[in-house]
């Protein structure tokens, strides 16, 4: 069963809106989701940011509430390393990164996915300008990095991919 | 229109950091644009939020319209700022922006359009009565241009009908140099400009740089703030620049300034702009010589001696607010001096030498101000120019200003590049410059050739 980094928000949300719980596991295949909070916010949150750590599909804690999303700038990207046998597929160009073709369609890869160096694993839209990201190397999806429908920088990491 | 609540600077260096100063006092939040080399600059740790928007090479980066606009776009920006240079007189990335529901800071891109073109622009000073050099129209063969200059004598100056900072240049002192002059002034002004078009003009001996600072609003308001004399020139490269002009009276700087409004208005013209005009020392006559629609380097010397915020005007005039004070309430006090500090060696031909600024010690003090992107360990990238920052002094008169500026520039201490603070040390301690006998090419002609 495949999870997407909505699923997976989902079940941040739900978890942070229960009241008295403190602490959720959930196993889906090679997926393991480990949730704690704590009564301080500023615990939680870190809590929540370790946890989704060991999560192979997101890269930021979700935001406290809606207002306060709105109130603030998003953070800036995270500066990822790519861990030592990974490649990392960097965006070429500073856009709107879209891991499908068009919206409703099937996304260009999934993590687990076998791709080779020419395959297109998504597009990056400037100006109505859709630029094809192709894998650069053969391997195996291991992560999707960028959130899809959003800015991503110049030189920020997409994709990780386990090169053979 | 409300005012905006954030700000795109599509620009790096100290105007990118003067400009999110501004932003600041406003209350409005920035996001700067930057290149990679440029991830880690003032700019962008000053700014709210920063994008890195391409590789260090400026077409794909700080010249790149449209990943300026997806970056204001997609970090929810109302407006742009584009500084000086890049892309801050493209007409082509007013319109873009307009066309993507974003605000550009400057003028709209049909009075880009009419100015940036130096002929049609003179065209239009011609029109409204604004004297201009004496000279031709476009030039499509050697031989028009030698029965121009056989009318207007020689000496007589090719230029560039796109330029600007003085490349597609030539001094042409006698018939049998023109044919040559414009071969080589054309192939420049294309490979700078992408435009080989040539005019050709008289060529003032003792020319000094006029400029009047003008703005306007959306409610046909406009403005002059005074001149600026930016004699001090090597190149047609501005180092040192003035406000009060020493050679303008009163009577001589309202006609200046009329004219630039007359023009500006003309064009509708709405932001900053920059009416520059060659001064003749000997007729004491003035031509229009191009105007800029932009914010410009030399700025801050305005707004000492006259104590308004350009760079804010700038922000609320796009916001559609009117000016805020008339024509009445400009007064000029005292006398301000800026002078560049570029990481240039001046005893080599002015080269310009990266590094990383092992010590930078900026000189402080009542009436002293600096504009600059640089601390202590900036890496000065080789990619860009080469200006670290401005040295601006305020004094109550000339001779005072010129006392500070000099106190200033002795206690300014950098290490690790080059700069031009010894050349200015000696510009200010010179005869000529005390007694404002500095023309546009007395750095080439009297000062280098003396050293």
């Amino acid at each position: 069963m495949e999870i997407s980094q909505q699923d997976l928000h989902q079940i941040l949300k739900i978890v942070d809106e229960t009241e008295n719980l403190a602490e959720v596991q959930i196993t889906l295949g090679d997926l393991r989701l480990h949730v704690r909070r704590f009564a301080q916010p500023d615990e939680r949150r870190e809590a929540m940011t370790q946890s989704v750590a060991e999560v192979p599909m997101t890269r930021r804690p979700p935001r406290g509430g809606e207002s306060a999303a709105a109130a603030t700038p998003p953070a800036p990207p995270t500066k990822l390393e790519v861990p030592p046998g990974m490649h990392g597929i960097r965006a070429p160009m500073l856009g709107t990164f879209y891991r499908a073709p068009s919206p409703g369609e099937k996304p260009f890869v999934e993590v687990g996915q076998r791709v080779k160096a020419d395959d297109t694993i998504a597009v990056i839209e400037v100006m109505k300008l859709f630029n094809s990201i192709s894998a650069g190397v053969d391997g195996v999806v291991d992560r999707i990095v960028a959130n899809d429908a959003t800015l991503v920088e110049y030189g920020e990491v997409l994709v990780l991919v386990k090169a053979d | 229109m409300a005012m905006f609540n954030r700000i795109l600077v599509a620009n790096r260096g100290e105007i990118a950091v003067r400009v999110i100063r501004a932003c600041q006092q406003l209350g409005i939040d920035t996001v700067a644009a930057v290149s990679e080399p440029d991830r880690d600059s003032l700019p962008a740790r000053l700014a709210t939020k920063s994008v890195c928007i391409g590789p260090a090479r400026a077409t794909e980066s700080y010249l790149k319209a449209e990943a300026l606009v997806a970056a204001a776009l997609g970090t929810g920006c109302q407006a742009v700022h584009p500084g000086y240079g890049f892309l801050s007189e493209r007409a082509s990335f007013s319109r873009l922006c307009k066309e993507s529901g974003l605000v550009f800071i400057g003028p709209s891109p049909e009075a880009i359009d009419s100015m940036g073109n130096k002929i049609a622009a003179v065209r239009i000073a011609q029109e409204v009565g604004v004297p201009r050099v004496p000279g031709s129209g476009r030039l499509e063969t050697a031989n028009d241009a030698r029965r121009v200059a056989a009318e207007i004598g020689y000496p007589v100056l090719l230029k560039a009908a796109a330029g600007g900072g003085g490349r597609g240049m030539r001094i042409v002192r006698s018939e049998s140099e023109i044919a040559s002059a414009m071969e080589s002034a054309a192939a420049e002004a294309g490979a700078a400009f992408g435009d080989t078009a040539l005019y050709v003009e008289k060529f003032i001996e003792r020319a000094r740089h006029i400029e009047i600072q003008i703005l306007g609003d959306s409610h046909g308001n406009i403005v002059h703030l005074g001149e600026r004399d930016c004699s001090t020139q090597r190149r047609h490269q501005k180092l040192i620049e003035e406000a009060p002009s020493p050679v303008i009276d009163e009577e001589l700087r309202n006609r200046l300034g009329t004219a630039a409004i007359k023009l500006a208005r003309r064009v509708n013209y709405q932001g900053a702009g920059t009416v520059e005009f060659v001064f003749d020392s000997d007729s004491r006559n003035f031509y229009f010589l191009e105007m800029n629609t932009r914010i410009q380097v030399e700025h801050p010397v305005t707004e000492m001696v006259t104590g308004r915020d350009l760079v804010v005007e700038q922000i609320r005039i796009a916001a559609g607010e009117p000016l805020s004070f008339k024509q009445s309430d400009i007064t000029l006090i005292g006398h301000s001096i800026e002078c560049r500090i570029n990481a240039e060696d001046a005893t080599r031909n002015f080269m310009p030498r990266p590094g990383v600024l092992t010590t930078w010690q900026p000189a402080s003090g009542d009436g002293v101000r600096i504009d600059s992107h640089c601390y202590p360990g900036y890496k000065v990238p080789p990619y860009y120019d080469s200006l670290l920052g401005k040295l601006i002094v305020h004094g109550a008169n000339r001779l005072d200003a010129t006392r500070r500026m000099i106190e200033a520039l002795s206690h300014f201490k950098v290490e690790g590049a080059p700069t031009t603070i010894p050349f200015h040390l000696q510009v200010l301690g010179h005869d000529d410059f005390k007694a404002a006998r500095v023309t546009t090419r007395w750095v080439e002609e009297t000062l280098l050739g003396t050293l």
